[in-house]
């Protein structure tokens, strides 16, 4: 479904990417492991669309993502339709005047009526388990609870392939562990589900493999991630455990 | 939590309405160069043409001073020379923005005063786009190879009070934070905006509601910041001394004013 092809990426001269080849099969569920710094939101950014390789290729399901293509408003729509994306920073992707409003925006854009966009919007709710927001501002809200309404919007478009960065980020053990559990229910519905952190506890629990990002910006390693996790030696060196820690 | 409903475990096949929405692109283009800008900024390890910012500064205004005022072609012919020079050492990118800037201004001048061509002053159509090419590519040279956290720096040997000094830099690091939230915010509107969107500036006022709070919470967290570490108005930065470099500099700038008289 998902095809990187040595691709890399540089801001101005500062590279973020370097010759990253993989792919990811339509349902499986994949953490892209990394320190800060080592290219995984860059990375996030060019699987939905938002910028484009500066070398090599990016496929999805066949087809070449390229500027020129994601400048046809039909394919872009498409594309965004059933690619959703979660940022690190869900504060910035909530503009709606209220929380309904915020998970109703896509199936409204989609042209579904008002009676199906209600209840699409009230199962995301309810999947969130954050219904009783249904009214609120979502400025207002706190940082668990705006994740939860961004995950909420970006579900509301049935999207195939779910992208979440740093979904874990500044969030309570308990909204952790639902929202953790909310995404396993996800992939066992079918759902292509790929998730970016820094924290091996949270990748241990989500996803069978694992790509590690090391800090010049390359994969260092791609494969299981109960191994990955186990090889001490490989962590250590893409600098994500300390070298005193045993 | 509640179980995932059907709706959800189907793929859904879409075909999106056609609708106009080239200005969410537009404006994703705008803030992308404008962060650029602030990103290469940042990146200035040290400043290229190396004598001081404070030497810089004062010779970039002394430049437009001296240019504006020329009345002989001899003068602004010579500075045009100087700064072809100064050009030539920037890098090739650097050197094609400053570039830009320059020849947009003399065109823009020249454009200004085509009427008077028309009407036979012969004078104005060649002087004036000439100065203004080079009292922008002069403003350019400085900005694009000094730090703007050293520009401001340099204005306190210029007598500015702290906190002018302390708004321009706290501004000028908030354009870049709250430019990258907007964009942030632009991005997440295009991936949202699936089909037709009738309410499309509706949604743009909503972001630009939500960058609004944004900035005001911003502006109340660093209002504590400051008090939590006892900042009392006054606002210190490092100072740059000057070296051997500024010397010759200053020479040569004394040999451009006595060309400056020498050529009226």
């Amino acid at each position: 479904m998902i095809e990187f092809s040595g691709v890399s990426y540089a801001y101005d001269t500062a590279p973020a990417l370097r010759d990253v080849t993989f792919s990811i099969a339509a349902g499986e569920s994949v953490c892209l492991l990394g320190p800060n710094g080592s290219g995984k939101s860059t990375l996030l950014r060019l699987l939905n669309g938002l910028i484009f390789p500066t070398g090599g290729s990016y496929f999805f399901e066949g087809r070449e993502i390229t500027a020129a293509l994601m400048k046809k408003a039909a394919f872009a729509k498409q594309f965004h339709q059933r690619v959703g994306f979660v940022f690190q920073d869900s504060e910035a992707q909530l503009f709606c005047p209220t929380v309904f409003d915020e998970v109703a925006f896509g199936p409204r854009q989609m042209g579904l009526d008002e009676e199906q966009t209600a209840r699409r919007a009230d199962d995301c709710l309810a999947l969130l388990g954050i219904e009783a927001l249904r009214g609120r501002q979502p400025y207002h809200l706190s940082g668990g609870e705006k994740k939860k309404v961004a995950v909420a919007a970006a579900l509301a478009l049935n999207p195939e392939v779910l992208v979440l960065d740093e979904p874990m980020n500044s969030l309570d053990p308990r909204t952790e562990r639902a929202l953790a559990q909310f995404l396993l229910q996800l992939e066992a519905a079918g759902k292509t589900v790929i998730v970016s952190t820094h924290d091996l506890r949270l990748a241990a629990r989500l996803s069978k493999r694992a790509i590690l990002f090391d800090e010049s910006h390359a994969v260092a390693a791609d494969g299981e991630t109960a191994a990955l996790l186990a090889d001490r030696g490989l962590l250590k060196k893409a600098n994500l455990v300390d070298w005193e820690e045993e | 939590m509640a179980d995932i409903p059907q709706w959800l475990t189907r793929p859904e096949p879409y075909e999106p309405p056609k609708d106009r929405d080239r200005f969410l692109d537009r404006s994703i283009v705008s803030f992308v160069t404008l962060l650029s800008r602030f990103r290469s900024q940042s990146a200035l390890e040290r400043d290229l043409l190396w004598v001081s910012p404070v030497s810089k500064l004062a010779a970039a205004v002394l430049y437009v001073v001296l240019v504006s005022l020329a009345r002989q072609f001899g003068f602004v012919y010579l500075m045009l020379a100087y700064a072809a020079v100064l050009l030539a050492l920037l890098p090739a990118r650097e050197l094609r923005r400053c570039l830009a800037g320059a020849f947009a201004a003399a065109a823009l001048a020249y454009l200004i005063l085509l009427p008077s061509a028309l009407a036979g002053s012969r004078y104005s159509i060649t002087m004036i786009p000439a100065k203004a090419f080079v009292c922008v590519s002069f403003v350019n040279l400085l900005s694009r190879t000094t730090r703007w956290d050293r520009l401001t720096g340099a204005l306190r040997r210029f007598r500015f009070p702290d906190l002018f000094i302390f708004v321009i830099d706290i501004t000028i690091k908030y354009i870049a934070l709250l430019g990258e939230f907007a964009l942030q915010m632009l991005y997440a509107l295009r991936l949202r905006s699936v089909g037709r969107n009738r309410g499309k500036y509706g949604s743009l006022a909503g972001a630009a509601g939500t960058l609004f709070l944004k900035s005001r919470a911003m502006s109340e967290e660093l209002y504590y910041a400051m008090e939590c570490r006892g900042f009392t108005g006054e606002y210190r930065t490092a100072r740059v001394r000057p070296t051997w470099r500024d010397g010759v500099f200053w020479a040569l700038n004394a040999g451009l004013v006595l060309a400056y008289f020498a050529l009226s």
